[in-house]
């Protein structure tokens, strides 16, 4: 009992952090068709920042949190003008250019920083049960995680903005000769995915350490949840993070971090040979059959 | 007042050349027609038009101002109108926002036509809420000129509206056009090969053969069906 | 193909319009690079030869990446899986079969091992339907894969050689031959052997890419489903290309061991690995076969100095490298460097210049929205 209920906790982060990491990267993958493969370090940029914010600036946490979304937002938008609208069209220059600006980031922040940074506190203090006990900060980070998907989806069906980005995915052309700023949807997004990449790194910082070559892991992590997830930005996310999360945890807890680690990546990689457009890709076409069989 | 002209326009994909030397003009309140067969280029000459294709010679002037240069979506919002070939409705998004799409069109009018479309076309009002994927070819044809019509643009630009469409949908939406332009005295250019579109709609037409336009024709030429039908595949 | 004639006959056979370089001024060229090549021991000593050595390494590598994706699109993050495997397979044959006859086996066998990876991983990913973006990733994965596994096989044995984890696996000395023949190869014979299969690969991999087979790659590479369509059985000839590529990678991974005698995971498997070829091809050019050779010989010998001078800055120097070459130069530096100068001659330097300079000025004008003010503003602007 006691050992599920440490699974479980395990699972939760597991699932959180998967899911706060990727959705950044599945929005711009799923809208522009971009592979950020700097996206690893805009979460440690949203890291840093908070570090700064709370320890240099002195700022309570939350606004620490807040000043790094932001930070991260105004940087994301900085990067597409410069270097992401050059490679529109040319998806393996944009990962060459994302991938140089990736060792900048990591290697300028060890310039500009250090090796590491003074670790911030974790909220909310923890609860015990029996001889264990388990810091509460992971439940508000999994009620942080199911909170962002729930607002990317009232964001991409609410919102003109979400229209018009889904507009432009369905169709590109047809979106710019109504008169659809696209140059501007793509701005917006990759800002938007940037902020959440920021938004992953504040609210990890307090439980993992802070370092310039962080971002690695979370970019295996995301392109992992993305692939396996398929197209639905919000259900994809999701499902490929609870699914993920569930295989991480029971394969570490029995066999140690790195089978969980090689485990993660053989299924991706069964994932994409097998289901092409990952879960919900593979949902979707599931769907599709049955409606016409229906008729 | 002349509202588009197009001079000596040339373009194509690549490097050979679709269209060669394009002249044309079109009259407020003109409904035109281009019939051609098929691979003459008019799909070419309507993506040209919207600014979805660039061209590599010549100007296009549209409202008096030279537009060659400018972007297909900054295009629209001068006020064109763009039904393309197949619809090209967006199948996952609802009627309603298919048609809110439309509303960029003319960005500096704060008027839409909603009521005027929703009267046109009043399944689309029924299914306001349903996705644009699920509904007939027909309905969707229909989807695709209310959009163009919402966001009130002085010119409507049809690729093959007949396309894809059973008959008599066809000729309603050949009389819906009219209709459009009787009353709200939209400019219309559109790129048609069937004649009965072409006899209902056009006021005049211009024929063209491998990417050029080698007659123009009169209403009354329209309507002798030998005249016109040497220009099609007829 | 320019204003260089085409020597007829032999040469013939090695120029073509898949390559940059074709005449007798390129020929000139070559030969001499070749023979600098060959007197560069002699004239800095056998340190200097030795640094030289390894990059000329590298450039095995780079010539794997620049074949599979210039010619043929595939953007792979696995050479470096191939050429790590095929250095595995080295150690593990030489180590278990202690002779100079095992050796000289030993270094077929490795090649043949980095062209089976290939083979295999090619036909999970080609007949499985994976695509573009999607076969990168999965070569990624995989060589990320290999680092994990590799860092913690410590006590893992193929016949009698352990796989040493994170501390890789050594060998001896490399002494090939069979019975009284043998022959023990050190530097500087290490470094002409190197040079000289480098060339035979370089000159094979021109001849082949401008046979009609690298024509159909091309063709594939521009547009796969066109490809398709003419009647190219389009998964074959990409699953060829790529094993093909590893093989290239696996001698990579032959000369690498003759020149490191050993290896470890995290230098051949970690993503950092991986990401260097993408690199030296990027910036060397990605459609010729000279420009990555040349690329990653530079850039290795600017890294590793830089490494030594100033540690922090390399890798921020790298990334720089690889986003101004994009950005700058997206066909790489050799055809940059060849159609400036092709550029200056047909304009001469000063209207070359301000001709330049306009298009320029013009370029950056239609990026950022037209040289048109839009519909805010309703200004007509005079072309």
């Amino acid at each position: 009992m006691v050992n599920g209920l440490n699974l479980a906790f395990q699972y939760l982060q597991g699932f959180s952090v998967l899911v706060l990491a990727a959705v950044g990267l599945a929005i711009i993958f799923g809208i522009m068709g971009v592979i950020n493969l700097a996206h690893g370090e805009f979460i440690m940029v949203g890291a840093y920042a908070t570090v700064f914010g709370y320890h240099d600036l002195g700022l309570p946490l939350v606004a620490s949190m807040a000043l790094a979304v932001g930070v991260t937002a105004a940087f994301g938008m900085v990067v597409e003008r410069l270097l992401i609208k050059r490679t529109y069209g040319r998806l393996f220059d944009s990962m060459v250019v994302t991938l140089g600006l990736s060792l900048v980031l990591s290697q300028g922040m060890l310039v500009l920083r250090g090796t590491s940074e003074p670790s911030v506190p974790t909220p909310f203090g923890t609860i015990s049960y029996g001889a264990f006990s388990q810091s509460v900060y992971r439940v508000a980070l999994a009620l942080a995680a199911v909170a962002v998907l729930v607002g990317v989806y009232w964001l991409f069906t609410r919102t003109e903005y979400g229209i018009r980005a889904r507009a432009t995915i369905q169709d590109e052309g047809t979106a710019r000769a109504l008169g659809v700023r696209t140059e501007r949807v793509y701005s917006t997004t990759f800002a938007i995915g940037s902020a959440l990449a920021g938004l992953a790194g504040a609210l990890l910082a307090p439980i993992v350490s802070v370092t310039p070559t962080m971002g690695g892991t979370y970019l295996v992590k995301s392109f992992v949840v993305v692939v396996v997830g398929g197209p639905s930005v919000v259900l994809g996310t999701g499902l490929s993070g609870g699914l993920l999360g569930a295989v991480d945890a029971v394969v570490t807890n029995v066999y140690g971090q790195t089978a969980g680690s090689i485990v993660l990546l053989v299924v991706t990689v069964v994932v994409i040979r097998f289901f092409q457009d990952g879960v919900t890709g593979f949902t979707d076409r599931v769907r599709d059959r049955l409606a016409r069989e229906g008729t | 007042m002349t509202v588009l002209s197009l001079d000596g326009v040339t373009a194509g994909y690549g490097s050979t050349p679709v269209l060669r030397e394009i002249d044309l003009a079109i009259e407020a309140g003109e409904i035109v027609g281009v019939v051609g067969k098929n691979g003459v280029g008019k799909t070419t000459l309507m993506k040209t038009v919207t600014g979805l294709l660039e061209p590599t010679a010549g100007t296009i002037t549209y409202d008096g101002r030279d537009v060659t240069g400018l972007t297909a979506d900054a295009r629209a919002r001068s006020g064109i109108g763009y039904i393309p070939q197949g619809r090209d409705i967006f199948p996952d998004l609802t009627v309603e926002q298919n048609l809110r799409m439309g509303e960029h069109v003319n960005a500096d009018g704060d008027v839409t036509r909603y009521e005027e479309v929703y009267d046109l076309f009043p399944v689309l009002e029924e299914r306001a809420g349903q996705d644009g994927g699920t509904l007939s070819g027909g309905q969707q044809q229909m989807l695709a000129i209310g959009r163009a019509l919402v966001g009130d643009p002085d010119l409507l630009l049809l690729d093959e509206p007949s396309e894809g469409v059973q008959p008599s949908i066809v000729d309603q939406i050949s009389e819906d056009i009219r209709a459009i332009n009787d009353e709200l005295g939209t400019t219309v250019l559109f790129v048609e090969q069937n004649l009965g579109v072409i006899q209902t709609m056009a006021d005049r037409c211009y024929a063209m053969e491998r990417g050029t336009i080698v007659d123009e024709l009169t209403s009354a030429e329209i309507a002798d069906e030998d005249a016109i039908a040497s220009h099609l595949a007829i | 193909m320019g204003t260089d004639a085409f020597p007829t006959g032999v040469l013939g056979r090695f120029e073509g319009p898949n390559t940059v370089g074709s005449g007798t001024r390129f020929w000139a060229a070559l030969a001499v690079t070749v023979v600098a090549l060959l007197a560069y021991p002699s004239v800095v000593g056998p340190f200097a030869a030795g640094q030289l050595t390894r990059y000329l390494v590298s450039a095995f590598l780079a010539l794997s990446l620049a074949f599979v994706w210039g010619y043929a699109g595939i953007l792979s993050f696995g050479q470096n899986a191939f050429y790590g495997l095929s250095g595995y397979a080295f150690a593990v044959v030489v180590g278990n079969l202690a002779s100079p006859l095992g050796t000289t086996v030993g270094v077929g066998v490795a090649i043949l091992f980095g062209a089976l990876s290939a083979l295999v991983l090619g036909y999970f990913m080609f007949y499985g339907g994976v695509r573009d973006v999607y076969v990168t990733i999965t070569t990624l994965v995989v060589t990320i894969v290999l680092n994990t596994y590799g860092k913690t096989a410590s006590q893992v044995f193929v016949g009698s050689v352990n796989l040493g984890g994170d501390t890789g696996v050594g060998i001896g000395e490399i002494t090939l031959g069979a019975g009284p023949a043998t022959y023990t190869l050190v530097q500087p014979a290490t470094y002409y052997v190197i040079v000289a299969v480098l060339l035979a690969t370089y000159l094979g991999l021109r001849a082949l890419v401008n046979s009609d087979f690298g024509r159909v790659m091309v063709a594939i590479r521009e547009d796969e489903d066109r490809a398709e369509m003419l009647g190219y059985d389009v998964k074959f000839r990409k699953l060829v290309v790529f094993t093909i590529g590893g093989g290239i990678a696996g001698l990579g991974g032959v000369t690498y061991m003759a020149w490191g005698y050993s290896i470890t995971p995290e230098v051949v498997f970690s993503a950092a690995a991986a990401a260097y070829p993408v690199v030296w091809v990027s910036v060397g050019g990605r459609k010729t076969l000279s420009g990555p050779i040349v690329a990653a010989v530079a850039i290795e010998w600017l890294r590793t100095t830089a490494s030594v001078q100033f540690p922090e800055f390399a890798k921020i120097g790298v990334g720089v490298l690889m986003i101004a070459s994009i950005l700058l130069l997206p066909d790489g530096v050799v055809p940059g460097l060849r159609g400036a100068s092709r550029y200056f001659d047909r304009h001469g330097l000063a209207d070359g210049s301000r001709l330049a300079i306009d298009r320029a000025r013009r370029a950056v004008g239609r990026r950022v929205g037209g040289p048109i003010a839009v519909d805010e503003s309703s200004e007509v602007v005079q072309e």
